[in-house]
């Protein structure tokens, strides 16, 4: 099947997408791309970090197939490292959230945190592109 | 000066808003609320100061430019806009420069709740979006009851459809129910904590 993962303001489209009520099985290639987690022989990695891979009757909820037929759990890894995943199956979509650890860790560090969006031009601009200058930030709405 | 724009349909709604201001500032978009969820932001306008490192000096708090909602503020927003030029020109030294110790016990930290009712914020304005309206109606419910406290939720979901229809409810019957609660967390000003 052909699905959706939405992580931040991304929003990946995966093909040889198997669900199972919540759970959505991957390749190792779509995984990567929709969240940035690899499947390693060592366990899965987004760059420097590795979840070790499970063992034992753990193992078949994570991982299943071998070869080109290899895939894996995103729901059962995203919830292993703390971010909620939210699903409609019907109609394709999952929603892989940040962890409430690592947003509040990152706001408790008083580093404010990054965001890139577009201005009404579609041009991108960054919290960051703004060291070194005070920057007042507001939020706003229309509604 | 930074502002985004936290609107589920983009540039149609919050695009009169900006053509109209024509600012000079980067006025950004936020389709996603990305900005909410990380620095858990439950209202508007909600204002950050970030000093030349990068880092927070005052954390979420209310902030309008005059004081035409002052009956939702509680707060002579003339005084805001005097500390925001304070701190501009006395920088660490200025007195509405907390700690860090204090800025930290403001900080709205999110709980587990409040990650899951964003991820199902998330969905629910892709199916919105999508075209599916109805579908994604019990995923902003489910967002709305995960973070009761966010007026962004309950709001946007409200903006985007018939609310009295979809949620049996209106901004006028919310703000009514809260009984003289504040709509606004209470500005943390050194007078304030002078004379409580």
């Amino acid at each position: 099947m052909n699905a959706i993962v939405l992580s931040g303001d991304a929003e990946t489209a995966v093909r040889d997408a198997a669900a199972e009520g919540e759970s959505l099985w991957l390749s190792p290639g779509d995984l990567a791309r929709a969240t940035g987690w690899e499947w390693k022989p060592e366990g899965l990695c987004r760059g420097t970090a590795c979840v070790p891979a499970p063992q034992g009757a753990a193992a078949a909820d994570w991982a299943r197939g071998t070869g080109k037929d290899l895939r894996v759990n995103l729901t059962r890894l995203a919830r292993h490292l703390g971010q909620p995943v939210v699903a409609s199956p019907e109609h394709g979509v999952w929603a892989v959230g940040e962890a409430s650890e690592d947003v509040g860790d990152r706001l408790r560090s008083l580093e404010a945190p990054d965001f890139t969006l577009p201005d009404l031009e579609g041009r991108r601009h960054s919290r960051s592109d703004f060291r070194g200058r005070k920057v007042f930030l507001l939020a706003w709405a229309s509604w | 000066m930074i502002t985004v724009a936290l609107d589920s349909a983009g540039a149609a709604a919050a695009g009169e808003w900006i053509r109209a201001a024509n600012p000079t500032h980067p006025s950004l978009i936020d389709v996603h609320y990305e900005v909410a969820t990380r620095y858990n932001m439950v209202n508007v306008p909600t204002a950050v100061w970030i000093d030349e490192e990068g880092r927070i000096v005052r954390p979420n708090e209310v902030a309008f430019a005059d004081n035409r909602w002052i009956e939702y503020t509680k707060f002579d927003m003339t005084r805001y806009l005097a500390a925001v030029r304070d701190w501009v020109a006395k920088g660490p030294e200025s007195a509405f420069v907390r700690p860090t110790g204090e800025r930290r016990k403001r900080l709205p930290l999110p709980t587990a709740e409040h990650a899951l009712a964003a991820a199902n914020f998330r969905l629910a304005e892709h199916l919105h979006t999508a075209g599916l309206p109805e579908v994604a109606v019990p995923f902003f419910k489910t967002a709305q009851r995960l973070h009761p406290e966010s007026w962004c939720y309950k709001r946007q979901a409200w903006a985007l459809t018939d609310a009295e229809k979809y949620y049996g409810t209106s901004f006028q019957k919310e703000v009514k129910a809260l009984g003289g609660r504040p709509y606004y967390t209470p500005l943390d000003f050194p007078d304030e904590r002078a004379h409580p």
